[in-house]
C-alpha cells in the first residue's frame, strides 16, 4: 500500500469518523483514529437495523480498492488498516500549531487489562462483586466492573471500569493469563510528602489520601522534610506554613533547590494568606486554608497528579484534524416535569432502549417482551418530537432521525410480532425527507403501521396497573385515551458531551443550537484551517447523510494535507523479492502456540501431530510457547529460516492482530504473506454445555479446525493477476455548484479534470435562487467557484458540450464529447463524476398556466425581482406545498421548498407586513437547523394550515383581473375555508437531470425517480455500484447547496481512491478466469454483482477486471465447467476442507 | 433416548453468519460440539456439489446459513443461495437424502442467541432421522 507522509487526526470512530478515516487510509494518509468510547462504531454499535432497509450493511463502507490493506471481515466486530492507528477510550487535551502541523496530545484512559495477553476467556466476570447498568444495553441491562464494551469485538479483550471497579482484585486473582494489573498502581507511584507541626492534620490527611490510593509519608519538621526528601523522591509536598523552627517558605526554597521538580502546596490558616500567595512567586503551586475538609484536599491533589500525568500525554504530529464526535440522545427526564414520566414508568422507554429490545444481543435476546416484567409486548406507541422541535427544552431545530427511526422501530415490531402487534406513531409532521424516505413510510402504512396526527396531551399508568395510558388531542379536536403495552420516545439528538469543550480547545465556536459552528455553506470547514467537521458533529444528520459530510470532510483534510506538502511518499523498506515457490508441491508448517499449556498439554501434542501429519503435505508440526512474544516469534522466524517450507500455517488467538506481523514475517523470511495463515485457536468454540476447553481441544476439534485450514492453505497460490492501469485524470459531467466543486475538490490533490457543460455558462440553479433560508448569499458562493475554476491550472473547462459516449472500465473509460460546433473529440479518463444536476419540477396542477398570478417557486422569485408582483401589492398570497410530489409517480420529497417557501413568506411578511401569507402543507420538512425559520414565520404571522393528500385544495380562476380563489378543508375546524389570492405559489420540487443514456454509457443506472441509483443509500451513498463513477448534487438526489456542496466533496474523495494509484492492484482473493476450460457461455458475466467480468470478442475471452471483483465467489458457483475460480477459496480447497471436516 | 450425535457442516458466510457463531463463542453460548464450521465469503459461493460432497463424505445434516435478505455484503449473494438451495433440495431425495438433511438460514451479526438456537434445532431434527443414508449404504 501506498504510504504518504502527511497525517490525519479524526476525532470520533463512529460511523462518520470510521468513513474520514477510511477515505483519507484509502489515499496513503496514515490517520490516528481515537475514541472516547472503548470500542468503534459509535451508537451504531448498538442499533442492528437501519432504515430503510431495515438492515445493516455497515461492511459495505470497506475498502473495495486494496481490500487487502483492511479488514475483511464484519465491522461491528472491528476495524483493521495498514494506515488507521485506533485508540480507544482516549481524548484530546490539547491542539497547537496550524494546517499542516498540529501538535495533539491525546490521553488514554487505562484499562488495568493488557490487552496483548487477554484471551477473552471472561474468567473474571463471575468474581467481580460490582454490578452497574449495561450502556450497551441502554441501561436495560447489567454488567460488571470488568466487562466487554461491545460483545463481539475483535480483539476481545476486558476492560476495567475505573469508576465502577472497588480494586478488590478478585479478578486478577481468576485471570489465567496474568493480564490484568490493577493499577493503583499510578497513584501508587504518585509520592505524597506531608509536613505538619501537629499530629491530628497529619494523621488526616495521611488517611484521607492512602484511602484515595496515594503513597504518603508524613514529617513532623521542615528539616525532617527535608531529611525524607533527600532520602527518596516526591512527586508532592503539601506543607504548613507556620512551624517551630525553620517555617514553610523557608522549606519551600530549600526544597525547589534540592528538587526543582517537586510540586509544592503550602497549607495556610487565615492569617498567612498573603504569605502564602507571595511563596506562589517562589514557586509554590498552590495553597489550601485551614481548617480544609476532604472534600477540597482530595480533588486539588487529584488534580495535580492528573496534571503531572499530562506531562505523559502521547503527542502526535498531524497535518489535518476532522472532528467527527456525533451526537448525543436527549435525556427525557431533562423536560420540564417529565410529563412522560420516564424513569418512573417501567414501560415508557426511549427509542434507544427499544433498539436493544428488538436486537439479538439485547437483554431479551431480541423478543418482544417488557424488560421489566417479561410481558409479551402487543401495543406500542411511539411519541415523536421528545426533546425536539421544543423550544422549552432549548431544541429549536429538529432531530432529522426520530421520524424514520421510529416507522423502523415499529416495522421491526410488526415483524417481530407475526403481525399481531399494533404499533402506532403519534407525530406532528412526518419529516421523511430523504429519497427513498416517503415510499418507506407509505410502506408502513400499507403493512398496518397506524399514524396519528395529534399532540399527547397527557400519559398516565392506567388504574390499577403499570401499563401507560395516552390522552391525546386528535387532528378533528376530540380528546381520547388509548392504553399500551409499552411507550416509546423518540428522543431527539443533542450536541454530543464534550463537544463544548473540544471546540473551545480547538478555539472553534458554537452555533446557536450548541454544535460546532462551521463555514457558511460549506458545513465541513471551519474557522481554522485545516480542522474539519464531520459526520454529525456540526447537525443533525442520519447515517447517509454523516457518511457524505464525513468524505467531504475527508476531502477537506486530504486537499490541506496535499497543500501542505503532505503527499510525499513516505520513505519505504524496499520491496523484498519472495521465493518463488509456484513449481513446489506444497510444504506446510504448522506452527501452534501452547499459549503456556493452556491451549493444549503436553499429552496432546502427539495426538496433534498424528492428526495433523496425515496429510501429506504436511512438512512438519511445531509446537512454541507463546508465539507472540518476541522469543516466540523469532523461535517461528527461526523454523521458517531453517526448514524453508512454502506455506505457513500458524494456530494461535487473536488472528487479526497477525496481520501486520505476518507481512514482517514475510520480509524475514521471503515467503510471502499470502502463503501463511492464521487460524484462531480460541475463536467461535463449539462446546456443548459443561464442556470445557481441555475437553473440546482433546475431542478433536482444534486440530481438526487446523487441518482444514491446511488444506486450504495448500491450495492457496499469488494471484497471477495483472494490476490495471490508471488514466490518472477526471471528468466531471456537470458545470453547477457541485460539478465545479466536485473538480475543485479533485484537481486541488493534483489530478487534471475536465470539466463538461452542457450550456454556455457555469452556475447552473446558483444563477436563481439568490440566497438561502439562512440569509447567505449564494452570488457570491457562485462567482467565487467560477473564479476558481477559471484560474486552475489542472481544470479545463468544456462549455457548450456533451457527453456524446462512453465506454471502459475503471481505470481507463473513454468519453467522446462533442461540443455545440459539432466537434468532437475523446478523453481517456479514469474515474467520471456525475454532476448533471436538475430543475425545479414542472407544475401541472392548481390552474397553472391559466392565470398570471398562479407561478411556482422559481416563477415567483423571478417575478419578484423582474417588478411583476409588488410586494406592497400582494395583500394575500398562498403557497401550496407538494405539487405533484410525495405521491406517485414523484413519490419523494424535494426536501428544499418548504424552506424555500419559508424563505419567500418570512421575506415577503418583511417587506409588507399586513400581507397575509397562508402555507397549504402536508407536512412541513423544515429538518435540522431549518426548524427555526419555521418557528420565525409562525411568529411574524404566517398561516399555516395542514391539508389532507386525499382533499387537496381546489384551486378556481374566475378571469384573468380577479383574484384567485384557494378552498381548502381545515383540518381543525373542519370545514371548508376559502382564501382570495393575489398570488398562488406552488412548490413543484426538483426534477433531476441526468439523462439516462448518460448514466447507462458509464454502466451506471437510475432510481425509479430519474436520480443516480447509489451502490448503497447509506454505506455508499455517492457511489454507484459501478466502481470508477460518482454522483454528487441533484443527479444523485434532492438537496440544497449546503448539501449538494457536501456530496460533491464526497464524491471527489471516492473517486480520489482511484486517481491516487497508477494500477489498481489485485486482491488476495479475487476470480480469475482458466480459458482452457471456458465455453464462453457467459453465466459468469451474468452472475457478477459488480459487472467485473465481461466478454472480450477479439481475444474471445472472459475477462475479470481485479480491481472490480470483490472476491464473492458466485462466478465460481454458477461455472458448470469449473473455469471460474475464486482464487484462495476454490472447489477444490472447499473440497479439502471438506474431507477434513468429515474424516 | 436416541444417543446418535450427528454432525453438521455449516457453511457460513464470512459476513454476518460468521460473526454470529463468533459472538455466540464470545458469549460462551453453548452450541453442539459436532458442527463444522466452514467459512466462506458468501453463500452464493456455496456449489450444490459443495452440500452433496458433504453429505457423501458423511455429514448427517447440513446447514448454508448467511446474511438476511437484502442484507448481503455482495448485493445479492443470497439471493442466489436462496434459489439454488431451494432446487437444490428438490433434488436430494434423488441422491438418496431426506431433504430435511438440508437448511438454509439467514443469521445476522449480533444474532448469536439466534445462531446457537438454529444449530441445536437443527441437531434434533438430523438426530431424529438417524444417520446419513449415505453412511448406512456404506455400512452394507
Amino acid at each position: 500500500m501506498k504510504k504518504k507522509i502527511g497525517k490525519a487526526l479524526v476525532v470520533g470512530a463512529g460511523i462518520a469518523g470510521i468513513r474520514s478515516a477510511l477515505d483519507l487510509a484509502e489515499i496513503g494518509y496514515g490517520v490516528v483514529l481515537i475514541d472516547k468510547a472503548e470500542h468503534i462504531g459509535g451508537v451504531l454499535s448498538q442499533l442492528d437495523y437501519q432504515f430503510p432497509t431495515n438492515h445493516c450493511g455497515m461492511c459495505r463502507m470497506l475498502p473495495l480498492v486494496e481490500r487487502d490493506a483492511g479488514s475483511q471481515f464484519c465491522l461491528r466486530k472491528g476495524l483493521f488498516h495498514e494506515n488507521i492507528e485506533i485508540l480507544l477510550g482516549t481524548r484530546v487535551t490539547a491542539v497547537a500549531g496550524e494546517p499542516g502541523r498540529f501538535t495533539v496530545s491525546l490521553r488514554t484512559r487505562p484499562t488495568w487489562v493488557d490487552p496483548q495477553r487477554c484471551t477473552g476467556c471472561g474468567a473474571c466476570v463471575p468474581v467481580c462483586p460490582v454490578e452497574v447498568p449495561d450502556a450497551f444495553n441502554a441501561g436495560l441491562g447489567r454488567r460488571k466492573a470488568i466487562y466487554l464494551p461491545v460483545p463481539h469485538q475483535v480483539p476481545n479483550a476486558y476492560r476495567i471500569d475505573p469508576a465502577a471497579c472497588t480494586r478488590c482484585g478478585a479478578c486478577v486473582d481468576a485471570c489465567p493469563c496474568g493480564a490484568i494489573a490493577l493499577s493503583t498502581a499510578e497513584r501508587k507511584d504518585f509520592r505524597i510528602l506531608v509536613v505538619d507541626d501537629e499530629p491530628i492534620v497529619r494523621q488526616s490527611l495521611e488517611s484521607w489520601l492512602e484511602d484515595e490510593g496515594f503513597a504518603v509519608d508524613t514529617a513532623a519538621s521542615a528539616p525532617e522534610a527535608l531529611e525524607a526528601l533527600e532520602k527518596s523522591e516526591y512527586q508532592l509536598m503539601l506543607s504548613d506554613i507556620k512551624m517551630a523552627g525553620m517555617d514553610g517558605v523557608e522549606l519551600l526554597r530549600q526544597a525547589k533547590t534540592a528538587c526543582p521538580d517537586l510540586a509544592v502546596v503550602l497549607m495556610t490558616a487565615y492569617a498567612t494568606v498573603e504569605t502564602a500567595v507571595e511563596a506562589m512567586k517562589i514557586g509554590a503551586l498552590d495553597y489550601l486554608v485551614k481548617p480544609f475538609d476532604p472534600e477540597t484536599l482530595v480533588p486539588m491533589v487529584m488534580r495535580v497528579h492528573e496534571e503531572l500525568l499530562a506531562a505523559k500525554d502521547r503527542q502526535v504530529e498531524v497535518g489535518a484534524i476532522v472532528l467527527a464526535g456525533g451526537t448525543d440522545y436527549f435525556d427525557p427526564r431533562q423536560q420540564a416535569g417529565n410529563p412522560y414520566g420516564y424513569g418512573r414508568l417501567p414501560a415508557v422507554v426511549t427509542s434507544l432502549e427499544f433498539e436493544r429490545i428488538v436486537s439479538g444481543s439485547g437483554p431479551t435476546t431480541g423478543r418482544l417482551v417488557r424488560p421489566h416484567d417479561g410481558r409479551p409486548i402487543r401495543k406500542i406507541a411511539w411519541l415523536q418530537c421528545v426533546g425536539s422541535r421544543d423550544i422549552q427544552c432549548g431544541a429549536d431545530f429538529c432531530s432529522s432521525i426520530c421520524c424514520m427511526y421510529a416507522v423502523k422501530e415499529a416495522m421491526l415490531a410488526r415483524e417481530k410480532g407475526a403481525g399481531e402487534v399494533e404499533a402506532a406513531i403519534f407525530y406532528m409532521d412526518m419529516r421523511c425527507f430523504g429519497k427513498p424516505f416517503q415510499r418507506y413510510r407509505d410502506r408502513a402504512e400499507a403493512e398496518g403501521v397506524r399514524f396519528e396526527r395529534g399532540r399527547i396531551h397527557s400519559l398516565a399508568p392506567a388504574p390499577g396497573t403499570a401499563d401507560p395510558t395516552l390522552r391525546f388531542v386528535a387532528l378533528d379536536g376530540t380528546v381520547r385515551e388509548e392504553t399500551f403495552d409499552l411507550v416509546v420516545l423518540a428522543v431527539g439528538q443533542r450536541p454530543a458531551r464534550g463537544a463544548a469543550e473540544l471546540a473551545q480547545m480547538v478555539d472553534l465556536p458554537l452555533n446557536p443550537w450548541g454544535f460546532l459552528a462551521t463555514s457558511p455553506l460549506s458545513a465541513v470547514r471551519t474557522e481554522r484551517p485545516g480542522i474539519v467537521a464531520g459526520g454529525s458533529f456540526a447537525g443533525l444528520r442520519d447515517i447517509g447523510e454523516s457518511v457524505i459530510f464525513a468524505s467531504a470532510a475527508a476531502n477537506e483534510a486530504s486537499r490541506v494535507l496535499h497543500g501542505t506538502g503532505g503527499s510525499l511518499a513516505a520513505i519505504e523498506e524496499a520491496a523484498t523479492e519472495f521465493r518463488d515457490v509456484s513449481r513446489q508441491p506444497p510444504e506446510v508448517l504448522v506452527a501452534v502456540c501452547t499459549c503456556g499449556d493452556r491451549i493444549l498439554s503436553q499429552n496432546d501434542r502427539r495426538q496433534w501431530i498424528d492428526r495433523l501429519e496425515r496429510d501429506p503435505v504436511v512438512q512438519e508440526t511445531i509446537f512454541i510457547d507463546r508465539v507472540c512474544t518476541a522469543e516466540g516469534w523469532q523461535a517461528l522466524a527461526d523454523a521458517i529460516t531453517a526448514r524453508r517450507p512454502n506455506r505457513v500455517l500458524i494456530g494461535a488467538c487473536h488472528p487479526y492482530v497477525f496481520t501486520r506481523r505476518l507481512r514482517e514475517l514475510g520480509r524475514a523470511t521471503r515467503l510471502h504473506p499470502a502463503l501463511m495463515d492464521v487460524v484462531d485457536l480460541l475463536g467461535p468454540r463449539m462446546a456443548a454445555s459443561g464442556e470445557n476447553a481441555e475437553a473440546v481441544s482433546s475431542s478433536g476439534d482444534l486440530p481438526r479446525r487446523l487441518a482444514m485450514a491446511v488444506a486450504r492453505l495448500q491450495g492457496t497460490c499469488l494471484p497471477q493477476v495483472e494490476a490495471t492501469p490508471v488514466s490518472r485524470q477526471a471528468l466531471v459531467v456537470g458545470g453547477g455548484i457541485a460539478g465545479m466543486t466536485a473538480a475543485l475538490a479533485i484537481a486541488d490533490c493534483g489530478y487534471p479534470v475536465d470539466l463538461v457543460e452542457a450550456g454556455d455558462r457555469l452556475g447552473g440553479n446558483l444563477r436563481w435562487i439568490g440566497h438561502t433560508l439562512d440569509g447567505h448569499d449564494l452570488n457570491a458562493l457562485l462567482a467565487e467557484a467560477i473564479a476558481r475554476v477559471g484560474k486552475h491550472p489542472k481544470i479545463t473547462v468544456h462549455a457548450n458540450t456533451r457527453v456524446r459516449g462512453a465506454f471502459g472500465e475503471v481505470g481507463h473509460f473513454y468519453s467522446t464529447l462533442e461540443a455545440a460546433d459539432g466537434a468532437a473529440q475523446t478523453l481517456e479518463h479514469g474515474v467520471v463524476v456525475l454532476a448533471t444536476g436538475g430543475g425545479e419540477a414542472a407544475a401541472s396542477a392548481y390552474g397553472f398556466g391559466s392565470h398570471p398570478a398562479i407561478v411556482t417557486q422559481k416563477g415567483f422569485q423571478e417575478a419578484l425581482a423582474e417588478g411583476r408582483f409588488d410586494p406592497a401589492a400582494l395583500n394575500t398570497v398562498v403557497m401550496i406545498q407538494c405539487v405533484g410530489s410525495r405521491e406517485e409517480p414523484r413519490n419523494f420529497c424535494s426536501r428544499v421548498c418548504c424552506p424555500t417557501t419559508l424563505k419567500q413568506a418570512l421575506a415577503l411578511k418583511r417587506d409588507n407586513p399586513e400581507a397575509t401569507v397562508v402555507v397549504l402543507y402536508r407536512d412541513l420538512m423544515t429538518y435540522g437547523f431549518a426548524e427555526t425559520w419555521f418557528t420565525r414565520a409562525r411568529r411574524a404571522g404566517v398561516i399555516f394550515v395542514a391539508y389532507r393528500l386525499d382533499d387537496k385544495p381546489k384551486v378556481e380562476v374566475a378571469g384573468p383581473d380577479r383574484p384567485v380563489t384557494v378552498t381548502v378543508t381545515d383540518a381543525v375546524l373542519g370545514r371548508p375555508l376559502t382564501v382570495a389570492a393575489d398570488a398562488v405559489v406552488l412548490a413543484t420540487g426538483i426534477a433531476p437531470g441526468l439523462p439516462a443514456d448518460l448514466a447507462a454509457a458509464y454502466g451506471a443506472t437510475l432510481d425509479q425517480d430519474g436520480f443516480l441509483a447509489e451502490a448503497e443509500s447509506k454505506w455508499r451513498p455517492v457511489d454507484s455500484l459501478r466502481e470508477g463513477v460518482f454522483a454528487c448534487g441533484l443527479a444523485l438526489g434532492p438537496r440544497n447547496v449546503e448539501e449538494s456542496v457536501a456530496t460533491a466533496g464526497a464524491a471527489a474523495q471516492r473517486a480520489l481512491r482511484i486517481l491516487e494509484r497508477e494500477r489498481l492492484p489485485a486482491a488476495h482473493l479475487t476470480a480469475v478466469v482458466r480459458h482452457s476450460l471456458c465455453a464462453r457461455c457467459g453465466r459468469c458475466i451474468e452472475a457478477c454483482p459488480y459487472e467485473a467480468r465481461r466478454l472480450d470478442e477479439e481475444l474471445d475471452r472472459v475477462l475479470v477486471n481485479p480491481a472490480m471483483c470483490q472476491g464473492c465467489g458466485a462466478c465460481e458457483a454458477v461455472c458448470p465447467n469449473g473455469a471460474a475460480v475464486l482464487n484462495g477459496l476454490s472447489m477444490p480447497q472447499v473440497f479439502g476442507m471438506l474431507d477434513q471436516a468429515l474424516a | 433416548m436416541n444417543d446418535f450425535e450427528p454432525t453438521i457442516i455449516a457453511f457460513v458466510c464470512n459476513w454476518c453468519t460468521y460473526t454470529a457463531a463468533d459472538l455466540a463463542g464470545t458469549s460462551r453460548l453453548s452450541y453442539p460440539p459436532n458442527v463444522r464450521l466452514v467459512r466462506v465469503m458468501c453463500t452464493g459461493m456455496v456449489d450444490p456439489q459443495y452440500v452433496l460432497k458433504a453429505l457423501l463424505e458423511g455429514a448427517d445434516g447440513v446447514l448454508v446459513s448467511g446474511c438476511h435478505p437484502g442484507d448481503c455484503h455482495y448485493i445479492n449473494g443470497n439471493f442466489k443461495a436462496r434459489r439454488r438451495i431451494k432446487l437444490l433440495k428438490a433434488l436430494l431425495p434423488q441422491f438418496g437424502f431426506a431433504p430435511q438433511r438440508l437448511r438454509l438460514t439467514w443469521i445476522g451479526a449480533s444474532d448469536g442467541i439466534e445462531f446457537a438456537r438454529v444449530m441445536q434445532e437443527l441437531v434434533e431434527q438430523v438426530r431424529e432421522l438417524g444417520p446419513s443414508e449415505a453412511k448406512m449404504k456404506m455400512v452394507i
